[in-house]
């Protein structure tokens, strides 16, 4: 048994130095990079390496490093306002748009590569996002949970940077007729904050929206194959899976002040609406200001 | 436990290692001689972990012994004067789900069956503890659901999947799983009975880590196959009795179901002594 399990570990371990070495320097630097960011962050890992919900740096650190190469290559993003963050705990809320979320991605490092101290993001997902094969295990690697309310919870408890897009699939889906239109948010996130009295901090992210203009949305043909929605964009479906590839256009991610809301988790929709119109309110100025500034959408 | 107080087993088979002093009656749960031994030993405490675990070509027996077994268990205490009753129930009856949250408290649905038929006698006689348990309050009965349970003398399910050479998974799954020795396991249940535990509790272990970890960490090897491959042939080679899992199951090599054990631990104080690495090393010690 022993020789052969040696010389598997002896091919795999071969063969990812073949890759390493084959990798530009450029690249390898960057990985480096991503290792000291991941080890600054405080971490709850077993001796074998996991988080209790299933989050691996090791794993994280594979997956960060494509999304770190498009955050400073491809969309090149520009951050503002990092620096009004606040410790411990707290509640990312963003505008969601472009059909895939590159916006997720982005925020993410955001937080990981660009904040100080770094942190690691725990995105909240969909539940049908488990239950794909393989999605199924990098989503929980990198540190993101379904989004049910006690999950959600026991993240901020833990003093963690949760991040929820309260249009979900309104948002990420809405035809480029509707672009920086905030759709309606969700109210599961506003109790959440103040059941938990985590801070909510802001998010307006403009170039989203121009990363794949949604065209039509045929979204009963969508249901029926199973998906949330089927874009058609300007390369979607036409270029087939190359279709899937956003367009370059520059991010710019700005942060507001973190809002502290009080009152009562299980209050009635109306109280919580109206907090949730406020936040609604600070990520559309935020865009705003974005939008204003921005010169070109693929020069930023 | 054997030094302040008299243990004895009731088996359908005898049991070779019984340690000295523990008397072993060979009976069935089912019938009139299980109510002889309890009248005439008239035990102050039951601890019931009786379930048939493996299963069957036919499942009408498992149904049987566990359901019909357990609710006449129940009525002994009741007629009996037993005074204490410990349900070994298991961690398995919330069901595996992708929506479900993660460390579920005792308060979380027993939805094991929705997808998972072939259990849902251990969801049965779950309930029908918890029933017991406000009907006679005069009782105390604790009902323990522990996470999946490793040993070298244990045939549950997980134990004996982990226990193969080459060890079917899911492609493309890797949920995280919970642990917890045996001798743990029976450490709870003695804790149970000394505080007198009345209620339902979850019992966790040392940790959990991603299924695929957990074969690696005890000596096997995965073989990922995709899902309809993997269902089309368990539910063939079950029927056939070729393997002792039925297809249901295989939402847990999928999703995780993990369980929060944190009510046991304020009530009692328990603290596993095994750590992961030795809740794996001891399947196949």
């Amino acid at each position: 048994m022993e020789p052969v399990a040696e010389k598997r570990g002896g091919i795999t371990r071969a063969l990812s130095d073949f890759v390493a070495d084959r990798l530009p320097m450029a690249t390898r630097e960057l990985q480096a990079e991503i290792e000291a960011k991941l080890a600054q962050v405080p971490n709850q890992l077993n001796e074998f390496g996991y988080d209790p919900f299933g989050l691996s740096p090791d794993w994280l650190c594979k997956f960060v490093l494509p999304g770190l190469i498009l955050y400073r290559h491809w969309f090149r993003c520009r951050c503002d306002g990092l620096e009004k963050l606040p410790a411990g705990r707290m509640l990312l809320v963003a505008n969601h748009a472009g059909q895939l979320p590159f916006d997720a991605a982005m925020l993410s490092t955001a937080l990981l590569m660009e904040a100080e101290p770094p942190r690691i993001v725990r995105p909240m997902g969909e539940y049908f996002l488990p239950r794909l094969p393989f999605v199924s295990i990098a989503f929980a690697r990198s540190g993101a949970l379904v989004g049910t309310p006690g999950n959600c919870a026991r993240m901020l408890e833990n003093d963690e940077a949760v991040m929820v897009f309260p249009e979900g699939v309104r948002g990420i889906s809405k035809t480029y007729d509707h672009a920086y239109e905030l759709q309606r948010f969700g109210l599961g996130f506003m109790r959440l904050a103040l059941e938990t009295r985590a801070p909510i901090v802001p998010v307006g992210i403009v170039g989203s929206e121009e990363q794949a203009p949604g065209l039509a949305n045929l979204e009963r043909l969508g249901r029926r194959l199973g998906l949330p929605a089927l874009p058609i964009t300007p390369t979607f479906p036409l270029l087939g899976p190359l279709g899937l590839i956003p367009l370059p256009a520059r991010y710019r991610i700005s942060f507001g002040e973190p809002l502290y809301f009080e009152g009562d988790g299980s209050d009635e929709d109306e109280a919580i609406e109206s907090k949730v119109e406020l936040v609604k309110r600070a990520i559309e100025a935020l865009i705003e200001r974005g939008l204003a500034e921005r010169r070109g959408i693929f020069s930023g | 436990m054997l030094e302040n107080h008299e243990v004895c087993g009731v088996d359908v088979e005898p049991w070779q290692s019984a340690p000295q002093g523990v008397k072993v009656h060979i009976v069935d749960l089912r019938k009139k001689k299980f109510e002889d031994v309890i009248r005439t030993e008239k035990p102050a405490a039951i601890v019931h972990m009786g379930m048939l675990r493996p299963f069957r070509s036919n499942a009408g027996i498992r149904h049987d012994v566990n359901v019909r077994g357990t609710k006449q268990l129940l009525d002994h205490c009741v007629n009996h004067g037993v005074q204490q009753l410990v349900l070994v129930s298991s961690g398995s009856v919330y069901g595996a789900f992708s929506e479900n949250p993660y460390y579920m408290d005792e308060d979380s649905p027993l939805s094991a069956s929705r997808s998972y038929a072939a259990i849902r006698d251990l969801v049965e006689v779950d309930t029908l503890a918890c029933a017991f348990l406000w009907r006679y309050p005069q009782i105390r009965t604790s009902v323990l659901r522990p996470v999946n349970v490793l040993g070298h003398s244990v045939r549950s399910m997980m134990a004996q999947y982990l226990r193969q050479d080459r060890i079917p998974t899911v492609m493309g799954f890797d949920p995280m799983t919970q642990f917890i020795h045996e001798a743990d396991v029976s450490e709870a249940i003695a804790l149970a009975l000394e505080h007198g535990l009345q209620g339902v509790f979850n019992v966790t272990g040392p940790g959990e880590v991603p299924l695929h970890t957990a074969i690696e960490a005890s000596g096997g090897r995965a073989l990922p196959m995709p899902e309809f491959v993997m269902r089309a042939l368990f539910e063939r080679l079950f029927r056939w009795g070729v393997i002792s899992y039925p297809p249901g199951a295989i939402d847990y090599l999928k999703f995780p179901n993990t369980l929060s054990g944190e009510r046991f631990v304020e009530a009692t104080n328990f603290r596993p002594l095994f750590g992961l690495e030795e809740t794996f090393d001891s399947l196949r010690g």
